[in-house]
Order: structure tokens, then sequence, then C-alpha cells
């Protein structure tokens, strides 16, 4: 099998520093390193995974070289498949839906068959309305769903299953509504959502903040909750869930993990080095343009985490009428 | 030359009711109207199904016509390159990713070429494969930063 | 007007020059490839623009979106080989066209259309950007089942003389949309078991079987024959009769594709076949459309380049991606620090404007670039057939694996090659079934998304000023041809297009 090497202009200068360096002596890494984005260019995973590339090369935390390779694909179900089978030089981007991917039953893959590195960022969900709705608070819109649930009408995309879909699913479950009663639209399309709150399509929308948070700056929408613990900078006009009396803390989270059955040495090796990662300035200012905020936890940290997620996860599938 | 004539309508009508009994077997949905995923492709494959027996009677009617592409398709050596394509092909997804694009493209496209190229222009064929080969290899995974195996 | 003056100086900057010109010329060539599209060829250099200047970032991705445009066609014309669904209507006449002798012509005439059809959308980029925006919002669930329904009607009307034959090919591409998992429900659907199948079969491995590898298997028909007679490539600029029969089309067609474009979704594939139908049925010679006619050439070549510099109007004033190649983009500026969206001409409008100048050159570039590669491309005409078949099958192959990354999908490419063969040899046209299979998976969410928004009722497909105005063009899109057929004489079979 031939690897090919996805050539970063970047990645030119640095190849030069890291021929000298890897001479020194048997300790991990030996070999380029290669960051696994499961899916195309230009989403989210590729982007954490090339956010990731460009802040390891240019602090020079690594010293090898590092490539993106992109295995786009059931949803990461391929991209992670082809990390499973790899050493420890190969990492991957994650996000929930590894955890959901399993439990929707579309991959026998669940996060114990992987190391867990780190959780690095995460985004904040968020529920908006028509700027000219009578609806002001996440209250007021719950209690008209438990009046009638046929009469509001959701967005959500591309699919059900997703973060969007299942926090709006916890909010509605701790307000006492049958999630299963919810009339969801579900559309496939990237930016459809948005498209329909703005044109009045739908009564009500749940999607990650950065989608809507530029439009409701501009007076276009309105934003009535976020899944965050407390409230954000630029939106603090707009309250959490858990303020309103809705206990929901939703982080829309992404991660990197590595095959299973790394060494202590090589985990070590990575929290070490993920841990400068978030220190750097690059990282902040990456983390600012994309509107993500920082979640770093550690490996163990990590391990933990998905443990929890798993059995809110499966709650939460259940509960949405999805599960299998 | 009937088979084919008469293969197509038969085909197509028991594509659709494959479709249409599939439809009578898909999961009820457990959001909303259970029914729901059902219409549109039942509804469809019912379409299929009328035109398709319409199809099948006209075709019934004009058994006798000639088509001469038909004919040709089934003349000559036709229906060797066409064999052989597929084959290739088929041969050709079977190794591709154990033994990597390069090796299963030069062996792939060789073989095509020496086939309908044949064996005669031998030269041509192997410099077109080797500078073929390599150059999309080059160009997808090099520039294009497409990964292949 | 200053901003104007003042982006039209940045965006002649020579390092914009350059990334124009090296967009363009990226894109034409990946534009021509089967399977690749703008979507891949921005996505790959992502990683370039890493170390840009934002705005000249924005600029080379817009290159490389309008110069796949004019470059997806240039296959269509020589070997009626499409590379995407927008550039399927190409086909129709411009590979009649290319048979007749005419390629050179017909490429220049392509060329020269895409460029006026950029160049009017340009221009309504800056007078409408605002106003089309907030008309496109007014486009629900059921408008956009209206809109698929009217260009399926429009479609299958070409199909005048073997009408069975385009029904059973729309139904079949309906049927096969709606393979993958439903949208609405979460329920699987025909996956027959197959993982890989979960998201639904690719259109455009249906497109590169069909007309790829099942144009090639066709051509074996005739291997041994072709070689005797020399293919003429004829003359590289087109006649005045050409150009008199073209220039309303392309005139027309531009505002049409424009304002397709604007819709989030539509995109090239609906606007190219929507502008051919019509003016094949506005046409005093609609016989000679699908023979080779210029103007069934120039018209869907001006509409799906226009379209594709109007859906940068809900990714730049809404931040809304109206395509996959305009998701990427969104993608890219995120990362580059810059969110499109209603803050974007406010907070930066020195960007936007040197975005709209860049059009304008680019356009310009790319029609240099296009008319001197003719002389160039139809060299591949020259190429014995013998080694020219296998190299396209090879090239559909690597397309293909570029799509999903498995060689599952190389099964289903040579089942739709074979089965493509079949229909060309049984004389079924194949527009309906391709386009059917783009817009099927759509058609039903829309339609179900809007009975679930009027609950139930079906008044919501005549609620409002544009779903009437849908309906009206999609009876007249079905009956039209009959009226006119009434009018004169039956004149033995209708045209057909493929």
């Amino acid at each position: 099998m031939k690897k090919i090497w996805l050539l970063a202009a970047s990645a030119l200068a640095l190849a030069a520093c890291s021929e000298e360096a890897s001479g020194e002596g048997e300790t991990f890494p030996t070999e380029p390193i290669e960051i696994v984005a499961p899916a195309s260019p230009g989403g989210g995973w590729d982007l954490t995974a090339r956010s990731l590339q460009k802040v390891l090369e240019d602090n020079e935390l690594v010293e090898e070289d590092i490539t993106v390779t992109n295995k786009p694909g059931g949803g990461g179900e391929v991209g992670w498949q082809y990390l499973s089978e790899q050493d420890a030089h190969t990492l991957a981007v994650n996000s929930s839906l590894l955890i959901t991917n399993n439990l929707l039953g579309t991959s026998e893959l669940t996060y114990e068959d992987f190391t867990p590195l780190a959780t690095l960022a995460t985004e904040w969900q968020s529920v908006a309305v028509p700027a000219d709705s009578e609806i002001d608070d996440v209250e007021e819109l719950m209690q008209k769903i438990k009046d009638d649930p046929s009469a509001v009408k959701i967005g959500v995309g591309p699919a059900l299953g997703n973060d969007d879909h299942l926090s709006f699913v916890q909010a509605a479950r701790e307000f006492g509504v049958d999630p299963k009663k919810l009339n969801f639209l579900v559309y496939e399309g990237g930016g459809d959502v948005l498209t329909a709150l703005l044109g009045g399509h739908v009564d009500a929308v749940t999607t990650s903040l950065s989608e809507v948070k530029d439009q409701h700056l501009a007076g276009d929408v309105k934003i009535i909750a976020i899944s965050s613990p407390e409230r954000l900078p630029d939106i603090e006009d707009v309250p959490t869930y858990v303020e309103q009396g809705i206990p929901v803390e939703f982080p829309h989270w992404r991660g990197v993990m590595g095959p299973p059955d790394m060494t202590e040495e090589e985990i070590a090796y990575w929290d070490e080095k993920i841990g400068a990662l978030v220190e750097t300035e690059q990282w902040a200012k990456l983390l600012e343009n994309n509107d993500w905020d920082s979640f770093y936890k550690d490996s163990a940290e990590t391990a933990e985490f998905f443990a929890e997620q798993t059995e809110l996860y499966e709650g939460l599938v259940e509960d949405s009428g999805l599960g299998q | 030359m009937k088979i084919i004539k008469m293969g197509m309508p038969v085909f197509l009508v028991v594509l659709s009711i494959v479709f249409l009994l599939g439809t009578y077997n898909l999961p009820k949905a457990k959001l909303g109207n259970p029914d729901a995923p059902l219409y549109f492709p039942m509804g469809v494959s019912v379409l299929l199904l009328v035109f398709s027996v319409i199809y099948l009677f006209q075709e019934l009617r004009r058994a006798h016509e000639d088509n001469e592409q038909i004919r040709e398709m089934l003349s000559g050596r036709t229906p060797l390159l066409i064999g052989a394509t597929i084959a290739l092909g088929i041969g050709y997804a079977l190794i591709f990713e154990t033994v990597g694009f390069l090796f299963s493209t030069i062996l792939f496209l060789g073989a095509l070429l020496f086939i309908v190229n044949g064996r005669r222009k031998w030269i041509t064929n192997i410099i077109v494969t080797i500078t073929f080969s390599f150059v999309s290899w080059y160009a997808f995974s090099e520039l294009l930063g497409v990964s292949l195996p | 007007m200053d901003a104007f003056l003042e982006g039209l100086l940045t965006s002649l900057q020579p390092i914009n020059i350059f990334w124009i010109i090296v967009g363009g010329f990226l894109g034409t060539i990946v534009g021509m490839l089967p399977g690749l599209g703008p979507a891949t060829a921005v996505a790959v250099l992502i990683p370039v623009t890493f170390g840009m200047d934002a705005t000249s970032a924005l600029i080379l991705m817009a290159a490389i979106y309008y110069g796949a445009m004019y470059g997806g066609s240039r296959s269509s014309i020589l070997l009626n080989t499409p590379g995407d669904g927008s550039a399927i209507a190409a086909t129709f006449d411009g590979y009649p066209m290319a048979q007749r002798g005419l390629a050179g012509q017909a490429m220049a005439l392509s060329a020269v259309a895409s460029f006026i059809g950029g160049i009017i959308a340009t221009i309504g980029f800056i007078a409408l950007a605002a106003p089309l925006s907030s008309f496109a919002l007014k486009f629900g669930p059921a408008e956009y089942f209206l809109l698929m329904l009217l260009t399926l009607s429009a479609i299958i009307s070409l199909s005048v003389g073997r009408m069975v034959k385009g029904l059973i090919a729309m139904s079949l591409g309906l049927l096969l949309s709606t393979i993958g998992i439903d949208t609405q429900t979460g329920v699987y659907r025909f996956t027959f078991g197959i993982p890989h199948l979960s998201e639904g079969l690719d259109f455009l491995i249906v497109i590169i079987g069909i007309y790829a590898v099942g144009e090639v298997l066709f051509n074996y028909l005739n291997i041994d024959e072709e070689k005797k007679e020399k293919k003429k490539v004829g003359k590289i600029w087109f006649t005045k009769d050409q150009w008199k029969r073209s220039k309303w089309p392309i005139l027309r067609s531009g505002p049409l594709g424009f304002i397709i474009g604007v819709l989030p979704g539509a995109g090239g594939s609906i606007a190219s076949m929507l502008s051919y139908t019509t003016e094949k049925q506005i046409s005093r010679k609609p016989d000679e459309f699908g023979k080779g006619a210029p103007e069934g050439l120039a018209a869907p070549e001006s509409a799906n380049n226009a379209a594709s510099v109007g859906a940068l109007i809900p990714l730049l004033t809404m931040g809304i991606p109206g395509s996959g190649t305009t998701a990427v983009m969104l993608g890219a500026l995120i990362m580059l620090g810059i969110r499109p969206g209603p803050l974007l001409f406010e907070n930066d409008p020195g960007m936007v404007w040197t975005l709209i100048n860049s059009m304008f050159i680019g356009n310009i570039a790319l029609i240099i670039i296009n008319i001197l590669l003719v002389g160039l491309l139809v060299k591949i005409l020259d190429t014995p057939a013998k080694v020219l078949y296998p190299i396209i099958v090879m090239l559909a192959f690597i397309g293909t694996y570029t799509l999903g990354y498995s060689t599952i999908d190389f099964f289903f490419l040579l089942i739709f090659g074979y089965f493509g063969l079949l229909l060309k040899i049984l004389d079924f046209p194949i527009a309906p079934l391709i386009l059917a299979i783009i817009v099927g998976g759509d058609m039903e969410q829309n339609f179900r998304m809007s009975l679930a928004a009027s609950n139930g009722g079906f008044g919501i497909f005549f609620g409002s000023t544009i779903a009437v105005v849908l309906v009206v063009l999609t009876v007249l899109s079905l009956f039209y041809p009959l009226i006119i057929k009434s009018f004169k004489k039956l004149r033995g079979a209708g045209p057909a297009a493929d």
C-alpha cells in the first residue's frame, strides 16, 4: 500500500527541519503523523484536523511531518474504520457521532474501539425564531408545543439524530413534552434550515449557534436560548436554557483520538503536545474564527466524558423515537 | 435479439414489482405518521409498473421488427469488447484496494488497451498505459490531494 | 461607487490577477474530468488558501468555481460524457454538433455563451443582490417542490414521440432516488443490507456510469468502422448564422439561470435544463433541437454559468451555501476568519466589491483561456478511438473513487454503464432518468414537508403567487408541445434529446 501525503504549502518548510531531528532516538513518534478527517474537505471535521495540523506545525510542537487525509463516508465510519487498523502515528478527529452512529444503528464502532486522546473545542446549540415571532423565550415556545405539538414546526438538519436534533429533544423532555410528538421538518442542505427560518417557513429552528449568530446580531432572527452553562460574549442578551428553568447544558464537541491499544508513553506524548497546543495564541485565534469555545479535556478526562455522553445519548436517542 | 428487446420491459416489470413489494416491508417510522416513508416509493413503483406494462405490450406488438443496433451489439467483436470491459472492471474493483492504485491501474488499463486496440499495437498500448497511470496517479494524489490506496 | 472602484483596483493587483488565471485554468481542467467538480477543486485548495490573504483566497475559489462551469461542458461536447449535472444539457446539442464536425465551433460558442451568461449574472449581482435574496426566502418547501416538478415535466415534454420510455426513465430515476435513509423519519429504504447505500446512490455515479462507461460501451458497436472516416474538426470560430440564432437564447437564459442560481439548492442542473426546454419550446425550429442546433447548446451554457454566479448571492448576503461548492467555500472562508452573512457587506464591503470585480475579470480571463484551449482540445478527437475509450473508462473509475473512496461504487458504475448501453440501444431518453435521480430526493422531502407544514392540506401548493405561477408553467410545459402540434400539422416523429 502506498501512503500518499498531502502536501500543504506550509509543510514544505518544516520538512527540512524534521529530517535533521528524526535520527535522534527511538522515542515516539518515529514516523510522520497522519490526521484523518473522516469527511470531505471544508466541513467541521476537516477544519478541526487542519487547525490541529497548522498549530502543531507552526509552533513546532511536533517535529515530524503532519499530514491531513480526508476519508469521507458513512458519517465518519469510513475514516474511523481506517483509523482502527493503523498504528499510533495516525489520529482521527471525532465528535458525538462517534457515539450516536452506534446508537442509531449505522455503525458497529463505539468509542471503546479507540484510544481517546483529547476533547478540544465545542460549539453551543441554540434555538432561534423569526425576528417578528411573538415567541420571546424558550419557555413560551415549549408551552406552545405542549399545548399542540403539531402546530409548531421546528426546522432541523441535515439529519435526525445529530446534536441539533437531540439537544432540542433533551430540552423538550426536560420540559415534559413527549419528544416523539415534536413536528420536525428535516432540511437536508447545509443552509436550508436558516433559509427556512428567514423565510418564515418554520416557527423555530434548533441549530449550532454559529449558524444564526450573525443573523441575530443583524436583527434578522431572534435566538431565544443557548445550551452553554453561561451567557456568551457578543450575544449577552441571549439567555441560557438553565436560566430559563430548563436544565440542559449541551456541548457540540470535537476531539481527537488514536487507534486502539496505544501505549502509555504514546498517550502521554499526546497529552503533553495537545496540552501545549490549546495554550497557544494561534489556537485561541482559530477558535475565535470558528466561533468555537475551548473545551479541553486530556485523555483520561475524555475517556470519562465519553462514558457519560454515551449514557446521555442512549436516553436521548431512545426518547426521540430513533432507537433501534 | 428478442431476448434483449423483450428483456428490458420484463426486467422493468420485475424491478417495479420488487420495489413495490419492498415498500410493504419497509420499517415503519417511529416519528409522525408511521407510513410517511412509504407513500412516495410506493406511488413511483406503481407508476413504473404501469408504464413498463404498457411498454411490454408495445414491444410485444413490435417483436418482429428489426433493431439494427441490437444486431450490431451481438455481432463481430462487440460482445467480446463489452464483456471484457465489464469483466476487467470487476477485476479492477476487486484488486484496487489490495494491490494499490498504480499497479491495479496499469493492469486494468493495459489489459483493456490490448483487447480494444489490439495486440499488434503493443508499443502504443504500453506507452499509453504507463504514462496515463502515472500521470493520473500524480495528478489525483499529489496535485488534487485525493487519497488513493 | 467609491467602493466599486476601490474593489476594481484591488482585483487588478497583479497577485489577484494571477490567482484569477490560476483558478480559472485549474477549474477548467477539473471541470472536464468525470466526477471531479468545482467542489473537489475548491476543497483541494483549502490548505493553500491557509497562507493567503482572505480577499485573494475568495477570488481564487470563485475563479475555480466558474472555471469548472466553463470546463464542464468541454467533455460533454467532445465525448458526450458530462462531468456533472449542470453539464448534461450541453450534450443535447453540443455532441451532435461535434459529430457533424463542428466541435471547434461548438466549444467557441459555448465559451462565449458562458461568458455572456457570467457577465449578465455579475451585473445582476451588483444590481439585485439584496432584493433577490429576499425573493429566494419566499421559496418554501411547496415552491421548491413545484420548481422541481416543473423541471421534470419540462424534460419529459422533450420525449415527444417516445413518451412511455421517457416516463419509465423518470419513474426509475425517482425510485432510485429513494434509496438510503429517509431524511424526515430516519427510516432505511432499499439499502439491501449494504451500509454504503445508507446515504443513497450518488447521482454522479449514475451520470458517470451511463454517460462515460455506457457511452464507451455504446461506441464499441462501431469501433472497427470508425477508423476510415477521418473526423473533421471544423473551424475554431462559430459562423454568423450560428451567432444570430444563439444571440437571443443566450441573453434570455442568462437572467433565467441567474435567478434559479440564487435559490439555494436549485443550482446549475435545473437552470440549464429549464433554459434548454424553454428555448426549444419557443423556438421556430424545435425539430433541430437535439440534432446540433447551436442555440440548444448556447442557452444552457449561458444559464449554468449565470447560475454559478447567482449561487454566490445567498452565500455572501445570508451565509447560506446554495450548493456543494459554495458550502466548501463557506468552510474555507470561516477558517480565514470571515463569516459570510448579513454583516459582511457592512463589515467588509471592500472584499465584496473586490470579489464582484474579480468576476468580471475572471470571466474575461476564462473566455481567453477557453478559446485558446479549443485548438488543443479538438486534438482529443484526433486520438484513435481505440486508445481513447480505455482511457475514458479508467478516468471514470478514478472519478468514481474520489466520490466515496469505496470500490463498492465501481460495481454500481459498471451496472449503470451496462444499463446505459441498453437504454441507448433501445432508444430511451436518458435526461429524465438523470434529472429524476438528482431532484427526486429533494422533491419527495419538500412535498412531505409542505404537507407537514399545512397539516395535510393540498392548498399549500396554490398558497402563494410563486406557487401558482409554477403550477401554471408546469401545465404549460406539458401541454405546450401538444398545442403547437395541433397548430402545425403532425410532422412525423418528434425530435429527441438525451
